[in-house]
């Protein structure tokens, strides 16, 4: 593409007859690949005639395709001093300086074309994270599955987080939000009497801030502590009444405790406040099958394999419909589901234990 | 289903005192037993070092005493390769017998039986007892990798290695295995479970940094072996037409029952990291596996179990047996709830193991009624398989303690064992070690000396301990199905892990001073005796017509 912008925008050139004659012999090389004859020919016209634009663009394109970024520098350079208007000479000198890590520098010529990913891996290098997260984020609503796009947008989100997080413990060390922030990197890294501790701090301190008894209950759940789960949840649940994932959360809890009555008014509320959300309707399913209703079960775990499609859900929701149907004595229905799972197991593997 | 899940308040207030009340052990020395579980942990990981630990309650004398025999492992040194050496002929590493005496101290008495040594290509795991001849005399079937024992119980206080003569030396890794008799034949039969296709040449070591033993799915399942006792001191391998061969395993523990009351006794095999198998006895010779479709295999959620140990009792009052499995963390020991008509329930949660368990992980288990309430309770031996579990997850655990949870109508509570002292223990045998009424816990630990839980009893709730004697069925009346007072259990000393229980059927009786006894003997024979006064250890003979 630039090089096709390359000769439209050379067609339009002038200079000494030499100079010219070297450009066009340098063009004619790039046409047979001879990338060394190329950058010869160029620099012979820029030489000749140190005014000639279209040839100090064309040696620094030259360079570029052949992977000489620094060399690719100073001819770009030059063609932005003779015309400063050049979006090929910037985007080049952009990718240049990039490449050989002057980030700084490249970022005013990366800006001008709005090269929005270069742009973004320039300001990441510079600490210009917020930025960066918005070209990504732009960029990405125009590729929305590049995988650099992907990568570059997640490290540069994260980047941006940790540091965040870094100001906010280094200037607010005592703060509700500094113990939150550390309860949840303990949270990740298994520790979880640390996580306890940091959670209750920010309890203490900020007793009505959302969240922190969901997260604290989710500490308490992955050391098997239910009962003390259930209350963290419960207590999420008042502060908001409105959140589905605290119900949902609330409800697990009381399943795994053997409270399907419970469990069951937890869920349905859950799946109300947000529907169609397969993990809450497969729990709900189990916990109305517990509790005695199989109509309910049958309905959410009917829904659940319609939302889902070959994942383990979906296998261990054909699992429990199995199951659901041999109970109710129909065979036939529960051989279908018991076949269905199979052939999901076959697809995907054995469900497995957390 | 008659499980009752709502209690009076007066009913909550005694399980909550009971829950936080004085312990129901007292951690006993065993006197006179100075054995050793040698499993020689080294950096190589093999497998077999975190899995023996056989432990075997029985009367081997005749004396009414309980003796106890214990599995031992073996040396191993990191240079191990095939052919492996274990070095059992060591008296570090024998397998030993401790004949208890009748001030409740043991001695040793393993070179006088004829039980010294073991095969110093074999490295111990578990334990059978049965009189498979019926000569009134327990033998002993010891499991092992590499190739496993039968002795023959001279009734002289002396045993025989009669493996080569009755031609069940299995081969392979070998770990839990269990008499019956699957034909009513009146000759037990033997079942033995086997882990995995392995040996040292074939070992790895996963975990990467964390250097750690492999799970079983890191190595080729295998396959289970039926012996059939042809009732002259033999067996033969009927693995294959018995149709126990068809299926691939990884199979550790196993327990007996007739689940679906048809008269023959069928078989519970705790896999681990798969589904579990439940082997109906189709009453011809065959089996048929039938778990999946019987509600045994997974979980709730369609998940396979890293089924280890197992136990196959009525834990609910409903007269049907009820299948308990002990897995790894982050799963839960599995509960399945016998339905009838050959139909089981996933029963965890509804059953309190779901808050007391995810994060245990349990090997020798038992449904065994310690406060005589008249409900079986459960304990378990836990411990971790990985040694250094605590760098890969520091919210779980090696060493642990046991877990008892008492019983209350089909709801399980934790109840203070009264260990304190984490052990990384395996085996579980269950029986009434000092007669006294009140069941007991032998453990045994991995590089440690075995413990003994002795029951304090003093609730003043009454009990029965009957032994079966079989005349036209199997003299120690295996298989039996046995009601007292709307109990029942399944006569066997199968269950747990690499473990023989007791083979005395246990009852607890609450208030009731007095019982009524039904049996339901393998060759069809019926007996039924009323008004049988509490607190005694009753005979029973199989009565020649029913």
């Amino acid at each position: 593409m630039i090089r096709l912008f390359l000769f439209a925008w050379l067609a339009g050139q002038t200079g000494t007859p030499d100079a010219v004659q070297h450009l066009h012999a340098g063009l004619e090389a790039r046409k047979q690949h001879q990338i060394d004859v190329e950058i010869a020919e160029f620099r012979k016209a820029t030489e000749i005639d140190p005014s000639l634009t279209d040839a100090f663009v064309n040696l620094g394109t030259a360079y570029m395709e052949k992977h000489d970024y620094g060399g690719a520098i100073a001819p770009l350079k030059r063609a932005l001093e003779l015309s400063s208007d050049l979006p090929v000479a910037h985007q080049l000198l952009g990718y240049a300086l990039l490449a050989q890590g002057y980030a700084a520098e490249a970022i005013p010529h990366l800006e001008k074309v709005g090269a929005k990913e270069a742009l973004g891996i320039a300001q990441i290098e510079t600490g210009q994270l917020a930025e960066a997260v918005n070209n990504f984020g732009a960029a990405l609503a125009e590729r929305p599955e590049d995988p650099d796009l992907l990568y570059y947008l997640g490290h540069s989100s994260g980047l941006l987080s940790k540091n965040a997080i870094d100001t906010l413990l280094a200037t607010h060390a005592d703060s509700a939000r500094a113990h939150q922030a550390l309860a949840e990197n303990y949270f990740v890294l298994r520790q979880m009497p640390q996580a306890e501790t940091e959670y209750k701090e920010a309890l203490h301190l900020r007793p009505e801030l959302p969240g922190l008894h969901l997260e604290l209950g989710q500490v308490y759940a992955n050391s098997a502590q239910w009962t003390k789960a259930e209350v963290e949840f419960r207590a999420e649940t008042k502060l908001q009444p409105g959140n589905a994932e605290a119900a949902y959360r609330l409800g697990g809890a009381l399943l795994q405790q053997g409270k399907a009555h419970d469990a069951l008014a937890e869920l349905k509320r859950s799946s109300e406040l947000k529907p169609d959300m397969p993990e809450t309707l497969y729990s709900l399913g189990k916990a109305a099958s517990l509790d005695g209703e199989p109509a309910t079960a049958e309905k959410a775990w009917l829904r659940v394999i319609e939302l889902e499609k070959n994942t383990s859900l979906a296998a261990q929701t054909h699992f429990g419909l199995a199951t659901l149907y041999r109970k109710q004595g129909k065979a036939a229905q529960a051989q279908h589901e018991m076949q269905e799972f199979q052939k999901l197991q076959s697809i995907i593997g054995p469900p497995r234990s957390e | 289903m008659p499980m009752v899940r709502r209690y009076t308040r007066r009913n909550f207030l005694g399980f909550a005192a009971m829950a936080a009340g004085a312990p129901v052990f007292d951690v006993k020395p065993l006197r006179g037993i100075d054995f050793i579980l040698q499993n020689s942990p080294t950096p190589r990981k093999f497998l077999i070092e975190t899995m023996p630990g056989g432990v075997a309650l029985f009367d081997y004398n005749n004396d009414g005493l309980l003796d106890i025999f214990l599995v031992n492992g073996g040396r191993i040194t990191e240079a191990l390769r095939v052919p492996e050496d274990f070095y059992r002929s060591d008296p570090r590493y024998w397998n030993r017998l401790y004949r208890q005496n009748r001030d409740g101290s043991f001695t040793d008495v393993t070179q006088a039986a004829g039980l010294a040594k073991a095969g110093n290509g074999n490295y111990g795991m578990g334990v059978a007892v049965g009189d498979y001849d019926n000569d009134g005399y327990p033998d002993l079937y010891v499991t092992n990798y590499g190739k496993n024992i039968l002795y023959h119980n001279n009734g002289d206080g002396t045993f025989t290695d009669v493996t080569a003569k009755a031609s069940v030396a299995a081969g392979g890794w070998s770990v839990s295995a269990g008499f019956f008799d699957y034909d009513n034949d009146g000759h037990l039969d033997l079942f033995v479970t086997r882990y995995m296709d392995w040996d040292a040449d074939h070992n790895k070591i996963c975990g990467g940094d964390w250097h750690t033993y492999c799970p079983p799915a890191a190595f080729p399942a295998t396959t289970c072996v039926l012996y059939r006792n042809r009732g002259d001191g033999t067996f033969e391998d009927v693995s294959e037409r018995a149709a126990i061969a068809a299926k691939k395993e990884r199979a550790l523990g196993v327990a007996f029952a007739d689940y679906d009351g048809d008269g023959f006794t069928d078989i519970f095999v705790a896999n681990d990291g798969m589904q579990q198998f439940l082997f109906h006895n189709n009453g011809d010779g065959t089996f048929k596996e039938c778990a999946l479709e019987s509600g045994a295999a997974l979980t709730a959620d369609g998940k396979g179990l890293s089924g280890m140990g197992t136990a196959f009792q009525d834990y609910d009052n409903d007269g049907r047996p009820d299948v308990l499995v002990t897995v790894l963390p982050r799963e839960i020991y599995g509960l399945y709830h016998n339905d009838g008509g050959g139909s089981f329930t996933y029963q965890s949660l509804e059953s309190g193991l779901g808050a007391l368990t995810s994060l245990s992980s349990g090997w020798g288990a038992g449904l065994e009624d310690f406060d005589n309430d008249g409900w079986k309770d459960l304990f378990v031996a836990q411990s971790h398989v990985l040694d250094n579990v605590k760098q890969i997850d520091a919210s779980l655990r090696y060493k642990d303690v046991p877990l008892l949870a008492l019983n209350h109508h089909g709801v399980f509570e934790r109840a203070d064992s009264g260990v304190s002292t984490p052990w990384a223990s395996r085996g579980a045998a269950f029986g009434d070690i000092n007669n006294d009424g009140w069941m007991d816990v032998v453990i045994s630990n991995l590089g440690g000396p075995p413990a003994l839980l002795l029951n304090r009893g003093g609730s003043g709730n009454h009990w029965l301990s009957i032994t079966l004697r079989g005349m036209r069925s199997n003299r120690d009346g295996y298989g039996a199905c046995v009601r007292v007072n709307g109990q029942t259990r399944f006569a066997t000393s199968a269950g747990s892990y690499v473990c023989a229980n007791d083979k005395r059927l246990h009852f607890g009786l609450g208030s009731a001073n007095r019982a009524k006894v039904e049996v339901l003997w393998p060759s069809g024979a019926k007996q039924a005796i009323h008004d049988v006064p509490a607190d005694q250890f009753l005979e029973l003979q199989e009565p020649e017509r029913s």
